[in-house]
């Protein structure tokens, strides 16, 4: 036999008790894992984002609204030598979806000639280059949307777009891409999107968005200073944020999930810590004689201090591993890849989320305790005997 | 196996209540020697258990000073105390207070867990404490499965495997019939006679006492008076 032993064995004295008290932690926990998770998956993202060195002006009023086309050249403008802009992409929403099915494709119309300048990092070979620049109805398709269609290279396929004068247009899959943040999403070519809209009647071209590649950081945030005032007071007031912040906002419009997440786990995390500390306060209150006889026979202080800590960590351990590991096993099982939405299209289970969320419940336990293992180390041997007697 | 003498020299003892002092024992002389069987009686507040803990070094005096065998427990602080406990001191109470999810013989091994010892070793020595107290065909009982007689023999057990020089019994048969009562008192003799261990018992029951050799009668936290118990001054007439 061993104090380990002596300690498991504490935890089967009230098994209901335990079972509550673990499933109190593990709750939480799940959702903790999936939080962090997300919040990992959106630090990853906009790392890779801070990377490309985008700047997206869109209109001031909301991203629904449409820039007229000439505001590309406007743009492009204000950088006459070229060596601060390499290339100006406008997109338009396109909203694609398969015929009778609910989900909308995050698919978006994009200028035949800059889309793989300004997002070069897809991977794009010469024939591939080649395809989009020739092939009016070519697409490029994220490898999540591929997956759960079907769809491959070479594919022709047919998309009904979500936004009037909602054409049913075909397109010719010319590239799968799997770079990541990328992987959810479908573009086409916006000069056959509109012109099938200008025959179904729209004449209005337009775009929801233009991205600007800019060659450094330095000309990044000089373009971003520089794009607002130069339509300021026009009928086109428009708002100009790196990707990142860009990301930040379209995310927002979902919700703020990550945010709501993260203040959810928090607090019920907070009152999980209330609920186990005031669980170990009854335990050793029941055991107060126990414990006395404990010193009696020659436990030291400190021992006993850490038999009733090691009791509580111990809970909370259990508890958050009965959370984190089905949460994690959903995560793979039912990968949320398929959602259109960044960030949360790319959450997946995180070993560093695992990882705090271990740390959190090891820290909760701790807190939980450490009242009662203060009460263990100080308890009155004498007072407490008397008690019995 | 043997036991220790026991030297208490105007031991004083009081405690506070909002600042109140409350005197129990008030500049106590007593000797006991090694392999004495001795019985503590007296009122209630008389200071019996308060003796007791300060033998076991539970608790130290206010003043005058405690000697058990070569330790003088007045001059130890409380980590030395309980280290010296777990060494020399068994203790017996009048609730058993046995851990219920452990079974008798991992509560009987429990105070070796201070003690450098390999498992075999620790299996012999608790099983030969059961065997001592005529427990070993229940060594893998829970306490809910044993009598309140059994329960308080696995007590003793508990308290006599470190092979201590003194047991201390805190009222060890209050929660007992009469005949199971008397079988721990037995069995209280038999390590007083055959293992030599010195015994200092709490008790109300008069008819307990005399198993003990010598009855302190305590009052008011002053030794009373002290008696031969009839069975010991017979053997010695």
């Amino acid at each position: 036999m061993t104090i380990t032993y002596v300690l498991m064995q504490n935890l089967r004295r009230n098994p209901m008790r335990t079972l509550l008290t673990c499933l109190s932690f593990a709750l939480p926990m799940g959702v903790f894992v999936a939080a962090i998770s997300l919040i990992v998956a959106m630090v990853k993202l906009n790392a890779l984002n801070a990377a490309q060195l985008r700047l997206a002006v869109q209109s001031r009023i909301a991203l629904v609204n449409a820039l007229p086309e000439r505001m590309r050249a406007e743009i492009e403008a204000l950088d006459p030598d070229k060596t601060r802009i390499r290339a100006v992409c406008g997109v338009r929403w396109f909203g694609g979806r398969v015929q009778n099915t609910p989900s909308v494709i995050q698919s978006l119309g994009a200028d035949v000639d800059t889309f793989p300048l300004v997002f070069d990092e897809i991977g794009w070979t010469d024939a591939e280059r080649e395809s989009w620049a020739k092939d009016r109805q070519a697409c490029v398709v994220g490898t999540n949307v591929a997956e759960q269609y079907g769809w491959k290279a070479g594919d022709r396929i047919t998309l009904e777009s979500s936004v009037p004068p909602n054409l049913a247009l075909e397109f010719h899959v010319i590239k799968i891409v799997t770079t990541e943040g990328r992987t959810n999403s479908l573009y086409l070519r916006r000069d056959y999107f509109e012109e099938s809209r200008r025959t179904a009647g729209f004449v209005t071209p337009g775009c929801n968005l233009f991205w600007l590649k800019c060659s450094d950081l330095a000309a990044l945030r000089a373009l971003q200073a520089e794009v607002d005032p130069r339509f300021a007071n026009t009928p086109n007031e428009t708002k100009t944020m790196d990707e990142n912040a860009f990301m930040a906002n379209f995310a927002q419009a979902a919700g703020d999930l990550p945010g709501l997440m993260r203040a959810i786990a928090m607090v019920v995390v907070f009152i999980v810590a209330l609920v186990a500390g005031n669980t170990m306060m009854m335990s050793f209150r029941e055991r107060t004689r126990e414990l006395a006889v404990f010193k009696a026979i020659g436990f030291q202080g400190g021992r006993v201090f850490r038999i009733v800590l090691a009791e509580s960590v111990i809970l909370a351990l259990v508890g958050a591993l009965l959370g984190i590991v089905p949460t994690a096993a959903a995560l793979l099982a039912f990968p949320l890849k398929r959602l259109g939405f960044l960030p949360l299209s790319s959450l997946e289970v995180s070993p560093i989320a695992i990882g705090v969320s271990i740390a959190i419940a090891l820290l909760v336990g701790v807190v939980a305790g450490l009242l009662p293992a203060m009460q263990a180390y100080r308890l009155n041997t004498v007072a407490a005997l008397r008690k019995i007697a | 196996m043997s036991g220790a003498d026991i030297e208490l020299k105007d031991v004083r003892k009081a405690y506070y209540k909002d600042r109140l002092e409350i005197p129990v024992l008030d500049g106590l002389d007593l000797a006991i020697r090694s392999g004495e069987f001795v019985v503590l009686m007296g009122p209630s507040g008389s200071g019996k258990s308060t003796l007791l803990h300060l033998v076991g070094g539970l608790d130290s005096p206010t003043g005058g000073s405690v000697r058990v065998g070569e330790a003088r427990l007045e001059n130890m602080n409380e980590r030395e105390l309980t280290a010296w406990r777990s060494r020399h001191v068994g203790f017996i109470f009048q609730m058993y207070h046995l851990v219920p999810v452990l079974t008798a013989a991992q509560n009987v091994e429990l105070p070796l867990l201070l003690y450098r010892m390999s498992s075999g070793e620790r299996r012999q020595r608790v099983t030969t404490a059961l065997d001592v107290v005529g427990l070993s065909d229940r060594m893998h009982h829970r306490p809910n499965q044993l009598s309140g007689g059994q329960e308080q023999r696995v007590a003793i057990a508990r308290a006599i495997v470190t092979d201590p020089d003194v047991i201390l019994a805190d009222e060890p048969t209050g929660d007992l019939d009469a005949r199971t009562s008397e079988e721990i008192l037995n069995l209280m003799n038999l390590l007083n006679s055959e293992f030599k261990k010195t015994i200092l018992m709490v008790t109300h029951d008069p008819k307990a006492a005399q198993h003990g050799e010598r009855i302190v009668h305590l009052d008011k936290g002053v030794l009373h008076r002290e008696e031969l118990t009839a069975a010991r001054a017979g053997a010695r007439a």
